[in-house]
């Protein structure tokens, strides 16, 4: 792995000199939460997120939060807890991730449904079975037609701030869904790297007021049934189903200039910024590019600035924001290349190719032009990705300027 | 018609039990719509039944009203006392009172009750006589009872015989004439009715069955009448008690159907729209029979006030009226009379007395398939309205008739309790 | 407003015709030791004895029928009284009662019934055999019958159905300041959710998964706690959902302590989805999932369900709940107690409440019978009422000193009509074995 490349905070202020601590992904993602005030986490234990929740409940014991925290019996409830909480207008935040995200399905369809502003990280892990405990996309790809909005980060500075920044794009009103914050199991829930701390102060001139329960709640004072039976073959049934899951469409694209706009106002407050959507690393001039996601792109980047000293025209393309699929940015990124190498750290059954890839391909289906492409499968299970790999990626991508399209994947740990 | 004509929702007509059930049920279902209850009457609503005890002065005048103007404005409902139906606008739902006023309706109940029938015995119309049916008849008779010497009493119903006893009691001479050959007829037959003539007699009066007066005329006293077979009587007092009718000159032109009454079905409804009867105007299905029979009785005027009301409030819990069952009690002399259910023995019915000389108990009841139809005593008290139950509910009492009969007061009660409790 | 007054009440299983009662009414109302004379009348023979009494009705026909006013219903007593100064001695009342309540006094002459000697009635303490009590069968009526229905009106519950009498009754006392989950089941079946953007209940009201009411709840009461709310969670739960699917979760919170009352409505199956079996059927009952048939091959037939039901309130009481109970619909006096001591509970820790309530439709049986069938339950051991507090213990409310057999219970509906005798006895041995063994529970002995 690698740290985030940082572009200098545009309207930081100079003289503020933050607080400087190093901790693991984990710990981060829990400092993230505290700076972000939320009123109630239910928390499961399940590794690799484990230390997150010991992190998190450690702070609230140490009076550096002030949350309710619920040690619910396993993650249905976890979920539902907040579910709960959130009907009633808490903030609310947990963390889980593979067999937990699993059995969590039933209230985790649920809560978008809902329209429950509530913020989860997903600390990646591989799917079982094989039985395995490490890193590995596989979880959250595996639930990504949901309905929640998902966000990857790359660094530890970056789960701690796109954590925060989660609370304002779940509760923006014009999005009104949960939000996962995706850390990749081991490189960055146990990575320990350098993090800057923001000011409480600044967070909270950022985050603004809370107003979780305006549309839908649960409260005496404004009584409501909340979720009657809808739907059926008579009546207004199927029409107010549709209208219902129109709108819930219409939030998650919503979702797309929200995110933009909260990353714009942390840059502007905190002094640090992301691509929201999609970054782009010397692709102006590329021919080609390779495709990430999460932590992986250290490396990548690495072996990307390699090769450009080796004479090839290569780029990067990296997805931050994968729910909603950022379409129009991964158009304006692909116009500017020839070929295209997708680099997976899971997979898709039905298609063979990793499911990023097969998101992609419907993207380019739009290009209007034939974008010759590949998919790559790595890092399964906790496995590394390294800068040797993605020379390997960037070779078989070249090699598609002027050879054919391999129908299989490339299976990059297959032989380590 | 006046444009700025008084509306209202319901309408009753009558201000005694028919009527007072009506409001109670129309007020059970529908606690807001406009109710109002105009009468005839000048008081507030009283019983008929309770007038001969006006008579003999057991009850206070002013204490017999059953429902006070509190009642009234509790239960929101206008009462206008004086204001006689005087013809019935069924096509436009239209009430025209005696004072020339117009009243619409939504729903409308006739309990108008019935008046004294007058025999055409030639002559009635040159001599003085009483009636008994209003407070005013009834303050009237007792005050001319206290002076009363010799009195005639026409008619040997329980009204008739009441007065009698009360004008026996204060010391006048007293003679019934009565058309039929016994007393109380239709009441209780012929062995009971032989034990309330002899109570009579013995107290001093004279008793003329089967008898009937073909001339009245003005004399010193005050009216003398002639008999059919010659007799002729002087009276200082004449009561013309000879049963009662209703009173149905309002309903000409308003299409609503009627013989001896106004004939209801089983909701009390008339054969027009939005006009209901009940009480004694009603002529509605007897229990007994198939065809509409008058069965001006108290309780059943309870009843039917009820199935009106909740018929006109659309209220979903009614109870369709079961059919008329005869109900009467009486009390003469110190002794009682209790009938219920019909006299007249069925086609295969069995009839079986009890009468005990000693006590002047007596005792009959008429059964038909081991189900009651009818029972009546003389100072053998039962319970009426267990009986009238058993009759109701055509309760087969084939295993335990002997014991019943040996003692209706207990037996009932055990049946009641095992079946209905 | 109804009220609903102290009455009378006779149990004809405990009268022996020895007719103390009738000489204590004798003496208090005539000064005389003549039966004939009391208000109140024991008849029958040898062991069966019946009663004639004043029931005070709520809308009396004798007051109805008398033509001089000298009857009336007080008001404030209950008591219809007879006023002797306007009483003409017609007797038409006696025709108007059909209970006998009101009779005539052949010594003197007049009409008598039962005043209840001023709310002390004599006859009651004379009772030797505690037949007699003068109570109020309808409290709840008193207490509650003023305040909100807070669901709305015409749930569609099946014909018979007594689930929506407990819904309505339940939230009528839990009252308005109340969040309610009605998780997937016969409760949201009946409309308490509503339709389509329509609401049956005037509370805040949802449907939780079935299988996470508890934690859902447990959610929203501690974001109103935290925030310094006062509100009552409450879950009207079907046994499926609270012992099957969603007893991980009420497991959780009750082990949590998770502040709320968790009211379980135990039909024994899955009745809302047509009457499948949940591991609160008990042994040998049909259900669309455990049927009766042929059998297969191996030549048995197929007998209904072949596993004893699971004790759910007996599970949570080793959860040291602040407050568990069973309670039946036909014992709402009972029922309303314990909800009366759930909701305390609720406000500190939580209390769950099992209401054993019988399902006209899936258990096969008259509509009219649902009463009956909840008691017969109660009357063989089938069920048993009890309720729990750590402090104090496992008591039960209405022991059964001599439970009727268990036959008395399974030959009134359909679902058991197919048991074998083999059946029948290990359905009773299983009686007589929770019975011992909810008693060890408890210091107090209980039949069975």
């Amino acid at each position: 792995m690698s740290t985030a490349t940082l572009e200098k905070p545009a309207t930081a202020d100079a003289a503020r000199k933050p607080k400087v601590i190093l901790c693991e992904g984990n710990e981060a993602a829990a400092l993230g939460v505290a700076l972000a005030r939320p009123d109630m986490v239910a928390v499961y234990p399940i590794t690799p997120q484990s230390s997150l929740v010991e992190h998190v409940a450690k702070l609230i014991a140490d009076g550096r939060m002030d949350a309710d925290i619920v040690d619910a019996e396993g993650e249905h409830s976890v979920l539902s807890v907040l579910q709960g909480g959130a009907l009633a207008g808490a903030r609310t935040y947990t963390a889980t991730c593979g067999p937990g995200l699993a059995f969590m399905f039933e209230p985790y369809f649920r809560t978008t449904g809902m329209r429950l502003p509530i913020v989860m990280s997903i600390v990646t892990r591989d799917g079982i079975t094989p039985q395995c405990v490490w890193g590995g996309h596989q979880d959250a790809m595996t639930v990504r037609e949901v309905g929640w909005v998902q966000i990857y980060c790359e660094s530890v500075q970056e789960v701690l701030d796109t954590t925060v920044m989660a609370f304002r794009i779940a509760e923006d009103h014009d999005v009104m869904l949960p939000v996962n914050i995706c850390l990749d199991g081991n490189y960055l829930s146990y990575g320990t790297s350098r993090v800057e701390l923001p000011d409480q102060a600044d967070v909270d001139a950022f985050m603004g007021p809370k107003d979780v329960n305006w549309h839908v709640a649960l409260d005496p004072l404004r009584p409501m049934a909340v979720d009657p039976l809808t739907g059926g073959s008579g009546g207004k049934g199927p029409s107010t189903f549709v209208r219902y899951r129109k709108s819930q469409c219409r939030g998650m694209q919503n979702a797309l200039s929200v995110i933009t706009k909260v990353h714009e106002e942390w840059a502007q407050r905190i002094g640090r910024s992301y691509a929201p959507l999609v970054e782009e690393y010397r692709l102006d001039d590329a021919d080609f590019a390779i495709m990430t996601l999460g932590s992986m792109t250290g490396a990548a980047k690495d072996a990307v600035d390699e090769a450009r000293e080796a004479g090839k025209k290569v780029g990067l393309i990296k997805i931050k924001t994968f729910s909603p699929f950022p379409i129009d940015a991964l158009l304006q990124a692909f116009r500017k290349i020839r070929a295209l190498g997708v680099v997976d750290r899971s997979v898709g059954f039905r298609w063979n190719c990793g499911p990023m890839y097969q998101e992609t391909m419907g993207v380019l289906y739009r290009l209007g032009r034939q974008l010759p492409s590949m998919s790559f499968i790595g890092g399964l299970a906790g496995a590394d990705l390294t800068i040797p790999h993605f020379h390997r990626v960037i070779e078989e991508t070249e090699a598609l300027l002027t050879g054919p399209m391999p129908s299989e994947p490339v299976w990059l740990n297959e032989k380590d | 018609m006046d444009q700025a004509m008084e509306q209202t929702k319901y309408l009753i007509v009558g201000s005694s039990h028919a009527a007072l059930e009506a409001v109670s049920a129309i007020r059970m279902h529908d606690p807001e719509g406009s109710l109002t209850v105009v009468t005839r009457d000048a008081h507030l609503p009283y019983s008929p039944t309770v007038l001969p005890y006006v008579v003999s002065g057991k009850s206070a005048p002013e204490r017999i009203f059953l429902r006070d103007d509190d009642f009234f404005a509790r239960n929101k409902v206008s009462y206008r006392p004086k204001a006689a139906l005087a013809a019935l606008h069924a096509d436009s739902n239209t009430a025209e009172l005696a004072d020339g006023s117009h009243l619409a309706y939504e729903k409308l109940l006739l309990a108008t009750g019935a008046s004294p029938a007058i025999p055409p015995i030639p002559g009635i119309d040159t001599v003085s006589y009483h009636v008994l049916r209003t407070l005013d008849d009834a303050l009237k008779l007792r005050d001319a009872i206290a002076k009363s010497k010799q009195a005639v009493v026409l008619g040997a119903g329980l009204v008739g015989m009441h007065a009698a006893e009360n004008l026996v009691k204060a010391g006048a001479s007293v003679t019934i004439v009565e058309m039929s050959d016994q007393l109380t007829a239709g009441y209780f037959d012929k062995v009971a009715a032989q034990m309330i003539e002899q109570a009579f007699i013995d107290n001093g009066a004279k008793i003329m069955t089967g008898n009937r007066v073909v001339r009245l005329e003005p004399s010193p006293v005050g009216a003398k009448l002639t008999l059919e077979n010659g007799t002729t009587l002087e009276a200082d007092l004449l009561l013309v008690a000879t049963g009662v009718k209703p009173e149905m000159a309002y309903l000409n032109g308003s299409g609503v159907e009627h013989g001896q009454g106004i004939l209801v079905d089983d909701r009390m409804q008339t054969s027009v729209a939005n006009v209901w009867a009940a009480g004694d105007c009603a002529q509605a299905r007897g229990f007994f029979t198939d065809t509409q029979v008058m069965n001006a009785i108290l309780p059943d005027a309870t009843v039917q006030g009820r199935v009106a009301g909740m018929a006109m409030a659309g209220d979903p819990g009614i109870k369709e009226y079961p059919g008329g069952v005869p109900l009467n009690t009486y009390h003469f002399f110190g002794r009682h009379a209790i009938s219920v259910g019909s006299s007249k023995v069925p086609e295969g019915g069995e009839v079986v007395t009890r009468f005990d000389e000693k006590t002047g108990r007596y005792l009959k009841a008429i059964f038909q398939d081991g189900r009651l139809t009818g029972i009546f005593g003389v100072n053998e008290f039962f319970d009426g309205g267990v009986m009238c139950q058993l009759i109701l509910r055509r309760i087969d009492l084939t295993d335990v008739k002997e014991r019943l009969l040996a003692n209706p007061l207990a037996v009932g009660r055990e049946i009641m309790s095992k079946t209905w409790r | 407003m109804v009220r609903a007054f102290n009455t009378i009440a006779f149990d004809a299983a405990k009268c022996d015709g020895c007719g103390d009662c009738m000489v204590a009414c004798a003496q208090a109302k005539t000064g005389t030791d003549d039966i004939a004379r009391s208000r109140i009348q024991i008849v029958g023979r040898e062991k069966d004895f019946e009663l004639a009494l004043c029931r005070q009705c709520a809308d009396p026909k004798c007051v109805t029928v008398c033509p001089a006013g000298a009857l009336g219903k007080d008001g404030e007593t209950g008591v219809i009284g007879w006023d002797a100064s306007k009483c003409v001695d017609c007797l038409l009342c006696t025709v108007g009662c059909a209970y006998a309540g009101i009779a005539l006094d052949e010594v003197s002459g007049h009409v008598s019934k039962c005043d209840t000697c001023d709310g002390n009635p004599a006859c009651v303490p004379a009772c030797p055999h505690g037949a007699l009590k003068y109570i109020t069968t309808a409290n709840i009526y008193n207490e509650v019958g003023d305040w909100e229905d807070l669901f709305a009106p015409g749930l569609a519950g099946c014909q018979g159905c007594n689930t929506e009498l407990l819904m309505r009754h339940t939230l009528r006392r839990v009252g308005p300041d109340t969040v309610l989950a009605t998780p997937p089941g016969c409760v949201p079946g009946m409309g308490s959710v509503g339709f389509n953007g329509t609401t049956g209940t005037k509370v805040p009201v949802f449907h939780p998964l079935l299988t996470n009411t508890a934690a859902m709840l447990a959610g929203i009461k501690r974001q109103y706690k935290r925030v310094g709310r006062e509100i009552n969670a409450l879950a009207i739960a079907g046994d499926g959902g609270a012992s099957d699917v969603g007893f991980q979760s009420l497991s959780g919170a009750a082990e949590r302590g998770e502040q709320m009352l968790f009211m379980v409505v135990d039909n024994e199956g899955y009745m809302n989805t047509g009457m499948q079996r949940s591991s609160c059927t008990p042994y040998g009952a049909w259900t669309s999932t455990t049927p009766v048939g042929a059998g297969c091959s191996a030549g048995m037939p197929s007998q209904g369900k072949t596993q004893d039901a699971k004790n759910l309130p007996l599970i949570m009481v080793n959860h040291r709940c602040a407050y568990v109970a069973t309670a039946s619909t036909a014992y709402m006096e009972d029922l309303y107690e314990k909800l009366d001591k759930a909701l305390l509970a609720s406000k500190t820790g939580f209390a769950y409440l099992h209401v054993y309530s019988p399902c006209t439709t899936g258990w096969r049986f008259p509509t009219h019978q649902n009463m009956e069938v909840a008691r017969k339950a109660v009357e063989t051991n089938f069920v048993m009422l009890w309720e729990f507090t750590p402090q104090k213990g496992l008591r039960f409310t209405k022991p059964v000193d001599d439970p009727l057999p268990v036959t008395e219970y399974l030959k009134v509906m359909g679902r058991f009509r197919h048991l074998s005798e083999d059946q029948i006895t290990h359905i009773q041995g299983k009686v007589v074995e929770n019975a011992k063994f909810v008693q060890r529970f408890s210091e107090q002995a209980h039949g069975g």
